[in-house]
């Protein structure tokens, strides 16, 4: 290490370190394609998803809007992507959709990662009593099938986008916890955690200040990782009929699709579109996520 | 970077040439190199010839046919170098069959011969100790009847008895079937009544041959004096007083030191070791030792 | 295999099960309202009526009461009537439960078939063309919703060209003779199981070729090469059995997918499956239907893993010989 700030208080240490250790994840990044591509691309997104309102009315996505229209007409210079079945402009419901999908996909991988690093964090430093029956709960989420789970979590709960996205988030944790629980294990046998410990400090210190940091690599990579299966099953549950048709996502425009029939009468502009989306975000966020898994170790280059 | 430099070695049949050196000097990819084992992308260059044939160029299939029936090696490392999911008998039967004909009863003779039993051919890898994992090692390297048995490091990593055994197993089979071995250690103690001809590497080059006893006892390169004098000598008393180490480490491979590898390392180096590096040449007084130092053969 | 171990598995297997059962029950009461708001003709009820209901259904009573009715009908198989039919659930599930695991049994064997083999020569070819290609392919494919190909095909093949049928299980009127009627369901079963497959056949593919990287870098490997076997037997006899364990694992974890994948598959193809009987019991808010197909789900799932893990057992020694 060649800049040494010359200060002698350790969280100036510590913090500098840790802008050495980003500036060098962007290093790497740079010059990895796909990560790099993949984080244009995903940006790209998030950037139309901002400026949803510069680009089309909300009020757009209303039914009244769309009952001066011919429904399910082809693309044109009006509507560059036709209208749906009730008229409406479906480059709209497109572009303020995709708020809606990747609000849901990262609201519901933030649930998830917290409630998996918490648990994993746990069961891995504290062990004993508490961690078996973790460990239990996290098996039991990890046997039961998630899209069920989900259904039957949603119908009781509600519909809304944010209990739809707790909804995902408590059917995704598992993985992590395992994941997270996995990685304590091997650093809390590390020296400075023992050194800690005898210095005495409190359990909580132990885990927040000194073994997260640790993990943290671990975690982001892993949440990477999560947010395509938290937006395809996002898309998953608004196609079967949860969602807002009046504020709708990329898969509830799919559902409005599937049962307007538009398949059969061959208005692709009405289904292409959202499922082209999704496909782009999801394969976007899998590439980034291994991108990143592949910085933060190294032992799995080359795949 | 060449991995390992200049080797010109020849063993006659029968004979057992013992190669030694501290880990990392290239004794094992030495081996690997033997029946072209290393990864696709490593060059070798010259020539190894097996009963005559140049191994390095032979067709895809006469290779293959070469391997194991030429020349087989007994792997470092019993651990890992069997299939975990494979019964023991069947992976040497793979071997015959790869070769041709497949005889019934052939593993289970082979694993008698080297004491672990035929009953044995019917468990799987995991259920096997150290020393009997080596055992079946060797009867699977014998399978094809080889001439030349490459062992490396065959005792590392087990008990001082059990390396007894097996030496002496080795010794026995050596002497039955006329094998020839190339005995690859960093453990001269164990070669010091195995090996007819000892060949000291250091660096990826060999820095010193002879004739086994003569060269363990009395060597002249000062990286093989300094080898041979961290070893005690049974028998003699006074070298457990005196136990001589080396200071330093080996040379990392992608920055050779200029001349001579070891002149960093060596206490007898004189200006000519730091420009000028040294072929093996006789020793002036004995025909039978060749050393790569310039202060030897001066004379 | 020793019977320990597949003792120890199918009483792990049973107790998930009774931990998803208890699951189930606290899950459905999290909501405290009317339980008949959904329930067809409830207006026509007499308050009498409406009473036996809610004590049969075991909505009356004390928690504690309420738990052990639970648990005998369940025992019974008794999940009670589904709200939009009337009919009793278990009636409901028997009747579509063939078409769902004809449709689930042939998608998986073909995903896995299809994909285990592309991933082994993907992962062992690595950086070939194959690899590369089939690779990014496997990566789109996993990156697309199942239900999305489900549209896609209906569009391309069923739509335009009318080669398949567009839903359904069969035709109606085809009931002449084995052979046709078979030929028939045949039809109709092509572009649903089509649909699974690929939606499944990425991760498949992507889980093995991950296996196969790992394996790639094995002693035994040289050792089979230098014992003079042929690349091709290295890889069959030697990779392939190896880089599968780690598979068996990752995909016994990827079924339930598959289970989801086939609610929505059935939605877009109308296949009358425990899919299609999933999402129309979403629409109605048919909690009885909800929850009995929620415990078959899971059942499934359990039982699938179970068969996974004897599988690895039978594929590993090590792991037979040592519990």
């Amino acid at each position: 290490m060649n800049d040494l700030v010359p200060s002698t208080s350790p969280r100036d240490m510590t913090w500098a370190r840790r802008k050495q250790a980003l500036a060098r994840v962007w290093r790497e990044l740079r010059h990895d394609r796909a990560g790099f591509v993949s984080l244009v691309v995903l940006l790209g997104f998030g950037l139309v998803a901002l400026s949803a309102p510069l680009i089309a009315d909300r009020s757009l996505l209303l039914a009244a809007a769309g009952r001066n229209n011919p429904d399910l007409a082809s693309p044109s210079a009006q509507f560059l992507l036709g209208t749906d079945d009730i008229g409406r402009d479906v480059l709209a419901q497109l572009v303020w959709g995709s708020r809606v999908s990747l609000f849901i996909g990262i609201f519901a991988t933030v649930v998830a990662v917290v409630i998996g690093s918490v648990v994993g964090l746990v069961a891995g430093y504290v062990k004993g009593k508490v961690a078996t029956v973790l460990l239990a709960i996290d098996e039991f989420f990890l046997v039961v099938p998630f899209l069920p789970l989900a259904i039957v979590l949603a119908v009781i709960l509600g519909r809304s986008p944010v209990t739809l996205a707790i909804v995902i988030g408590i059917t995704s944790w598992a993985g992590s916890a395992r994941l997270v629980r996995a990685q304590v294990l091997t650093l809390s046998e590390r020296a400075y955690v023992e050194r800690a410990r005898a210095l005495g400090a409190g359990t909580w210190q132990i885990i927040f200040r000194h073994v997260l940091p640790g993990v943290t690599p671990l975690i982001i990579a892993n949440a990477t990782l999560i947010v395509p299966g938290a937006i395809l099953t996002e898309s998953t549950l608004s196609f079967l009929g949860f969602g807002d048709r009046l504020s709708p996502s990329w898969g509830k425009l799919l559902d409005g699709a599937q049962s307007s029939g538009s398949i059969t009468l061959n208005a692709w502009w009405y289904y292409l579109p959202p499922g082209l989306c999704i496909i782009a975000v999801v394969l976007a966020f899998t590439l980034f996520g291994r991108a990143l898994e592949r910085i933060f170790d190294p032992r799995l280059a080359g795949r | 970077m060449p991995a390992v430099r200049g080797v010109d070695l020849e063993i006659a049949p029968g004979e057992t040439l013992g190669l030694a050196g501290e880990s990392g000097c290239g004794k094992s990819t030495l081996a690997m190199a033997l029946l072209r084992l290393v990864p696709p992308s490593t060059q070798i260059t010259g020539s190894i010839k097996l009963a005559g044939q140049d191994i390095l160029t032979m067709k895809p299939g006469q290779l293959r046919a070469a391997r194991w029936a030429q020349a087989s090696v007994v792997f470092q490392g019993a651990q890992h170098v069997l299939n975990p999911v494979r019964r023991i008998g069947r992976q040497i039967d793979e071997a015959i069959e790869a070769h041709g004909s497949a005889s019934v009863s052939r593993a289970g003779e082979l694993l008698d011969l080297v004491g672990l039993g035929a009953r044995r051919g019917d468990d799987y890898p995991h259920e096997l100790s150290g020393g009997q994992k080596q055992r079946s090692l060797i009867a699977m390297a014998l399978a094809c009847d080889p001439l030349l048995l490459i062992a490396d490091e065959p005792t590392t990593a087990l008990d001082v008895m059990v390396q007894a055994q097996i030496l002496q197993l080795l010794d026995n089979i050596k002497r039955e079937r006329g094998l020839s071995m190339l005995f690859i250690t960093h453990d001269l103690s164990v070669l010091s009544h195995t090996a007819d001809r000892v060949a000291v590497m250091y660096a990826g080059r060999i820095i010193e041959v002879g004739a086994g006893d003569a060269l363990l006892r009395n060597s002249l390169h000062p990286y093989s004096k300094a080898l041979t004098a961290s070893f005690p000598i049974i028998g003699d008393p006074s070298s457990r007083h005196q136990p001589r180490g080396l200071a330093g480490d080996p040379p990392d491979p992608n920055n050779l030191p200029s001349g001579c590898p070891f002149h960093p390392r060596c206490t007898v180096a004189i200006d000519e070791c730091q420009s000028v590096d040294v072929q093996l040449r006789h020793a002036a007084d004995d025909e039978e030792r060749s050393v790569a130092c310039v202060l030897v053969g001066k004379s | 295999m020793s019977n320990r171990y597949v003792v120890k598995k199918i009483v792990g297997a049973l107790l998930t099960l009774f931990a998803v059962v208890i699951f189930n029950f606290f899950l459905f009461r999290i909501v405290d309202r009317d339980p008949l708001t959904k329930y067809r003709g409830r207006s026509k009820l007499s308050l009498e009526q409406r009473e036996t209901m809610i004590r049969r259904m075991g909505l009356s009573g004390s928690k504690w009461d309420q738990f052990v009715a639970y648990i005998k009908s369940t025992l019974q198989l008794d999940f009670g009537r589904s709200f939009d039919s009337t009919r009793p659930v278990l009636r409901e599930i028997t009747d579509r439960l063939p078409a769902t695991l004809i449709l689930v049994g042939v998608s998986t064997v073909l995903t896995i078939c299809i994909g285990l083999y592309i991933g082994a020569k993907a992962g062992w070819a690595r950086g070939s063309r194959f690899d590369r290609v089939s690779t990014s392919t496997t990566m789109v494919l996993y990156a697309t919703p199942e239900f999305f190909f489900g549209m896609l095909l209906l569009a391309i093949v069923a739509g335009r060209t009318g080669w398949f049928p567009t839903g359904g299980l069969r035709d109606v009127g085809t009931n002449n003779g084995f052979v046709a009627s078979l030929l028939d369901r045949t039809h109709h079963l092509v572009l649903p199981s089509l649909t699974l497959t690929l939606g499944y056949l990425g991760s498949y593919s992507l889980i093995m070729r991950t296996s196969m990287l790992d394996t790639l870098g094995e002693d035994y490997l040289t050792t089979a090469r230098a014992k003079g076997l042929k690349e091709s037997d290295v890889m069959t006899h030697h990779a392939v059995p190896n880089a599968l364990l780690p598979s068996v694992s990752a995909i016994a974890i990827s079924f339930g997918f598959v289970i989801g994948g086939a609610i929505t598959t059935e939605t877009v193809f109308s296949y009358p499956g425990l899919g299609l009987a999933t999402a129309d019991a979403i629409r109605n808010t048919d909690l009885p239907m909800l929850q009995a197909l929620f415990l078959v789900a899971s059942a499934a799932v359990i039982f699938f893993n179970l068969v996974a893990d004897l599988t690895y057992g039978l594929l590993d020694p090590r792991i037979r010989h040592s519990i």
